[in-house]
């Protein structure tokens, strides 16, 4: 363990958590169960939070859930918009979750290539 | 099976978050010079009662009611790593108060996973929800470490202190 490293810890997280609050256009929701962070959830999430500050995204909230009952497909997530639109993207690892930033969250363009199901509408 | 420690870490914290816990507390010993590895995760969330606690320890346990305590195989899975590494695996819960997981493994032992990335952990944590406080304590040879989520913010909610003092008193409880 290295305690330089997690020095450095403190001021990013609380960077993070500041950008966090709020009433935001897009909710991201990570399936963060047993078998997502099997699969790599957790660095799907860690370059998300990297690539959304990095690109300055304030809209954008970060919800994590448990299993979704997809655990064939994870790394799993959801992308819920203010206008009740979800789309769910599976099979995800780094690369793609840039792209999803990139793409749907910054564009608001959807990543067909990624994305999973049905475009479900609520209300 | 998780490759790193700090995925247990996570995966379990998870759990806490799901009981609606207000603090999640992570220590992390290591000691070389005792050779051990200690990994504690305690919260303040709704707890589990005598028989839940009971099944929980089964090897096969999972809760799909997302009324209780949502526990799948994370638990198992520690306690297997942790007893495949010479160590011990402990749980506490007391219904309404908390819940504490101690789990400790041989730090020299051969099939020991590496600690990993806990930086990304505990952000994945702190991101999830930011009403939580999550802390960090770590103690190893060279010296100690010490993080809070809500440090440092400038505007602290009241009730996250008395929620504090509400997990010290759960944790003497157990």
């Amino acid at each position: 363990m290295n305690l330089d490293e997690l020095k450095k810890l403190k001021e990013k997280a609380q960077r993070q958590v500041a950008l966090r609050e709020g009433n935001k256009k897009y909710r991201v929701v990570f399936s963060m169960g047993t078998s997502g962070i099997a699969a790599g959830a957790r660095e799907v999430m860690t370059t998300m939070l990297d690539e959304i500050e990095k690109r300055g995204l304030e809209d954008v909230e970060v919800r994590v859930t448990g299993e979704v009952g997809l655990e064939d497909v994870e790394p799993v997530i959801r992308i819920e918009e203010a206008g009740g639109e979800k789309t769910t993207y599976a099979h995800l690892d780094a690369g793609g979750a840039r792209k999803i930033v990139a793409e749907h969250l910054e564009k608001g363009k959807k990543v067909d290539k990624l994305a999973v199901g049905k475009e479900k509408k609520t209300d | 099976m998780f490759e790193e420690l700090s995925l247990h870490i996570l995966d379990i914290a998870m759990n806490s978050l799901a009981a609606g816990a207000r603090n999640i507390q992570i220590a992390v010993i290591e000691s070389v010079k005792h050779d051990w590895l200690i990994i504690r995760i305690r919260d303040n969330g709704r707890g589990m009662d005598g028989q839940t606690l009971k099944r929980v320890l089964a090897r096969s346990f999972t809760s799909k009611s997302s009324r209780k305590k949502p526990i799948g195989l994370g638990l198992a899975l520690l306690r297997q790593s942790s007893e495949m590494c010479g160590g011990t695996f402990d749980i506490r819960s007391v219904q309404g108060r908390g819940t504490s997981i101690t789990a400790s493994m041989r730090l020299s032992h051969v099939d020991r996973p590496p600690l990993g990335d806990l930086n990304a952990t505990i952000l994945a944590l702190c991101a999830s929800n930011e009403a939580v406080e999550v802390q960090l304590h770590c103690r190893s040879d060279e010296g100690t470490f010490y993080f809070s989520s809500q440090e440092g913010r400038p505007h602290e909610p009241r009730r996250t202190q008395k929620t504090q003092r509400e997990g010290a008193t759960a944790s003497r409880a157990t």
